[in-house]
């Protein structure tokens, strides 16, 4: 997909079979894409990705291409639609696997073999292919047939139970986290098969990654708080309001501001507020004297009437030049219009023939190569955009594929 | 590169070979990271490296206490860490040790496969190590604050000189640039600013109840071992190095990406969403018998929600003009978690769960840290193995995250690194410093398995 001239990207000579659906796959998938990447996305005919059919909708409108949800993971990548129920429909997935490096799937463990698609009937074409499958428990296990969802994986995966508030219930993390965790994931497991075989001359490989397990090991920081239990034989608990002194979120004057605090942390917080006698008091003097927990409700008198008489912005500047950790309680409106994330020009407009150029998240990461800027991603396709494109360049005739489309196979 | 395991010193005895024993037919072996990262994201993307073969030397100082890396201080005292909630920052039987800096429970689980080196990198000497061992590395991760880094004179254009080939990955919480650069945060702060919590917290309590966990560290994580193995093809394609600029934040912001659509479509801003989705009910958590016991149940379709009302002998509520298609169900979703609370509060969560899944509903026991180790399905897919510490004993460790079938069993093969734990390797067999040299960088205080008195 380069062209001479342009300066290359790290997967541009790279080709990916997208066999995902809804979140997880398409997210990792996506990733591929951003680093160049040419991701072919196999589509049911006529319904496509069940995404295309979520919410939210352009002026919240259904339509197979208005999902945001859609254009969103899918940015970067062709469409091609196929039925994978039908005999050719597979013959042009296997065809299609000849010419990639990668293949990503995210059917229900067992599915790719039914199809005759798995990953000993692939590598017998390609030996070389790195193939991925993303599914909610793993490929075997006595979870595998269990149904996943973001509510449930978060549960059992995620540290929910030290999510929240410890007199009221856990929760869960916003919108598709943990699912997107996971894709990210799987776009590390295929980058690093591919490492294996360009780099160290393996054959392809195959890898199993599952939701549960990728946030098990370490969404909020699992894995430590697992250690921690065997160290203490003390479970996690959902921390109170105010757990350290200074530390909580406080309300100002046009919202709330999270902010660290701890014996540690505090005499900054003192000297911000403009307190600084209080330092000279025995009290909070010394560390010892500022970890006494009375501490903690005495310096929320004295620090709530300082916030709530400002901004969120005018504490998190007064944070930044004492020294203080802290963020303001962002809506997603102040994260669009954040001067930061406006400097760096970080939100990217893309225009789609539904709605327009309107704003998407930026690229996770930044290349720095010389004299070139970061490229302009694609957005999302059709449904079925490149079938002919991609069915040509496989070297299908235009009666072919006529053919193929007659029979709803494409 | 591969680590020189052949060199000999000046008695013609060789030097000391890589204490972590990397297996040479791992995807990464023969792979030298520079190692500079704090606290979890750097250190969760580095620990992938490590496990997959890489050599991982983190440059640690024994002058300087990174907070909240090995712990929050150097030497806390007994009852501060026995007061510790953040089960994350425990130490072994609640006791500080005589180095606490090599107990912390996170450092531990992190850590493991990595060397560790001390260095003072504001002398000549040691900025010169820094340059050797720039010299012959592959690659160098950090997550600092971007000043905190330029400081210590570590800068691309320094080091891309020294070593035309290296890849490089920061990861500041918000860019090397923009009027945040100097902004000093971490993941709760960043996920606060990225709009995070105020979606996350509960519908009907005041946002000072916000949850402070933080799933961002682990995907910045995730995303720099990817943006390593992306910088070593874009190397192999051009023979040039790169610098990959990997912001926490701006890596997070995706994951928000539901959120940020709907606002660019619609105008919407969603806030306090709780346990609730976007649309579906039921969808949320239950309290189940047991102290601090809790269970998920959610139904995407109308099968589902039949099955729950058949498994809860409810079957009345099917047709209950309240509850009759999702969209009603959504709307008075208060009255039916009442009516499903009823049902969970005298069972155990993992009965429902399982017996939920059997019809095909989607549910999930909340599990703590015991019921995760002890977890049927995780023993069955080989999730754990033991890990011997020599100043935390012996405990359960994480194998990867995701399972290769060329490279059955990768995890640990050595505990985390203790302070300095290997100078003598590092120098030596890395740097190519003679035993002179060493016992030179010694003496002026270099190297060391303890933090400078002075410090708390």
């Amino acid at each position: 997909m380069t062209t001479p001239g342009t300066p290359i990207m790290p997967l541009d000579d790279v080709r990916i079979i997208d066999l995902t659906h809804m979140t997880a796959g398409p997210f990792g998938t996506r990733i591929l894409g951003d680093y160049g990447g040419d991701v072919i996305k196999i589509e049911r005919p006529e319904t496509g990705d069940p995404t295309r059919s979520m919410p939210p909708f352009y002026k919240d409108v259904p339509g197979l291409e208005r999902s945001g949800l859609f254009m969103f993971l899918n940015t970067n990548k062709r469409s091609v639609t196929l039925d994978l129920k039908s005999e050719r429909g597979r013959e042009i997935v296997k065809e299609l696997v000849k010419g990639a490096q990668i293949v990503v799937e995210s059917f229900s463990p067992g599915t790719m073999e039914a199809l005759g698609l798995g990953y000993e009937d692939l590598k017998k074409i390609n030996p070389k292919l790195v193939m991925t499958s993303v599914s909610n428990y793993g490929q075997d296990g006595p979870y595998r047939d269990y149904i996943g969802i973001e509510l449930n994986l978060y549960a059992m995966g995620g540290s929910m139970i030290s999510s929240g508030d410890a007199d009221n219930e856990p929760l869960k993390t916003a919108g598709r986290m943990v699912s997107y965790h996971a894709g990210y994931a799987a776009a590390l497991a295929s980058a690093l098969g591919l490492f294996q075989v360009e780099f160290r001359d393996a054959d392809g490989d195959y890898m199993d990654v599952s939701v549960f397990e990728t946030a098990m090991h370490s969404i909020d920081m699992r894995l430590g708080r697992l250690m921690g239990y065997q160290y203490t034989g003390h479970l996690g608990t959902r921390p109170g309001r105010a757990v350290a002194v200074g530390g909580g979120v406080h309300p100002c004057s046009d919202g709330y501001f999270l902010m660290t605090g701890g014996p540690r942390f505090i005499p900054n917080i003192i000297r911000m507020i403009g307190m600084e006698e209080l330092l000279e008091t025995p009290e909070w003097g010394t560390a010892e004297g500022r970890a006494e927990p009375d501490r903690i409700d005495e310096f929320l008198a004295y620090i709530v009437p300082w916030t709530l008489e400002r901004s969120k912005e005018e504490v998190r500047a007064a944070c930044e030049e004492f020294a203080v950790l802290g963020g303001p309680l962002n809506t997603i409106e102040d994260l669009i219009n954040n001067p930061q994330f406006m400097a760096r020009n970080y939100f990217q407009e893309i225009d789609h023939p539904t709605t327009g150029p309107i704003k998407y998240p930026g690229y996770h990461h930044k290349l720095h190569r010389e004299g070139a800027e970061m490229p302009k991603r694609r957005r999302a396709p059709l449904l079925g955009e490149h079938t002919g494109e991609v069915l040509t360049e496989l070297g299908l005739s235009a009666e072919d594929i006529a053919g193929l489309r007659a029979d709803g196979v494409v | 590169m591969t680590a020189d395991n052949s060199s000999v010193n000046s008695l013609g005895a060789p030097n000391p070979g890589n204490p972590t024993k990397p297996d040479p037919d791992l995807p990464l072996a023969g792979m030298r990271i520079i190692d500079f990262t704090v606290v979890f994201a750097g250190p969760y993307g580095t620990m992938q490296l490590a496990d997959w073969g890489a050599e991982i030397i983190r440059v640690e100082s024994t002058t300087h206490f990174a907070s909240t890396t090995r712990g929050m201080l150097a030497r806390p005292a007994l009852a501060t860490v026995q007061a510790q909630t953040n089960m994350g920052m425990g130490m072994p039987d609640s006791e500080p040790g005589e180095r606490p800096w090599n107990r912390s429970a996170v450092f531990n689980a992190h850590g493991r496969n990595k060397l560790s080196m001390t260095v003072n990198l504001r002398t000549e000497e040691g900025q010169e190590a820094l340059e050797r061992l720039v010299a012959v590395s592959d690659a160098l991760v950090e997550n600092n604050l971007p000043q905190s880094m330029e400081r210590q004179g570590i800068t691309w254009e320094r080091l891309s000189e020294i070593n035309p080939k290296l890849i490089m990955i920061r990861m500041p919480a918000f860019g090397l640039d923009g009027p945040y650069k100097s902004y000093r945060s971490w993941g709760n702060h960043m996920e606060a600013i990225s709009g995070h919590p105020l979606i996350r917290t509960y519908p009907d309590l005041s946002p000072e109840y916000a949850p402070a966990g933080v799933p961002s560290d682990a995907a910045s994580g995730i995303g720099a071992t990817l943006a390593f193995l992306m910088g070593k093809r874009y190397l192999k394609r051009t023979g040039k190095g790169l610098l990959i600029e990997a912001p926490t934040a701006e890596n997070f912001v995706p994951l928000l990406g539901d959120f940020v659509m709907d606002y660019s479509m619609n105008g919407r801003v969603w806030t306090q969403m709780g346990n609730n989705h976007f649309y579906l009910a039921p969808h949320n958590v239950y309290r189940t018998q047991g102290e601090d016991q809790w269970v998920t149940i959610a139904c995407r379709n109308e099968e589902q929600w039949q099955a729950l009302c058949e498994r809860m002998r409810h079957p009345e509520l099917v047709n209950d003009p309240r509850f009759k298609d999702n969209e009603s169900r959504f709307e008075n979703r208060a009255e039916l978690d009442v009516i499903i609370s009823a049902w969970t509060a005298e069972k155990h969560a993992s009965w429902i769960m399982e017996q939920l899944q059997l019809v095909g509903v989607p549910s999930g026991a909340v599990i703590n840290e015991r019921d995760a180790t002890e977890d049927r399905h995780l023993e069955h897919r080989g999730f754990f193995t033991r890990v011997t510490h020599p100043e935390a004993g012996t405990h359960k460790a994480l194998m990867t995250p995701f399972k290769s079938m060329n490279n059955p069993g990768v995890g640990p093969r050595r505990h985390s690194p203790r302070l300095g734990e290997d100078n003598e390797y590092i120098y030596k067999s890395v740097l190519g410093y003679s035993d002179e040299e060493y016992a030179e960088f010694d003496k002026k205080g270099h190297i060391g398995m303890d933090y400078d008195p002075s410090i708390p």
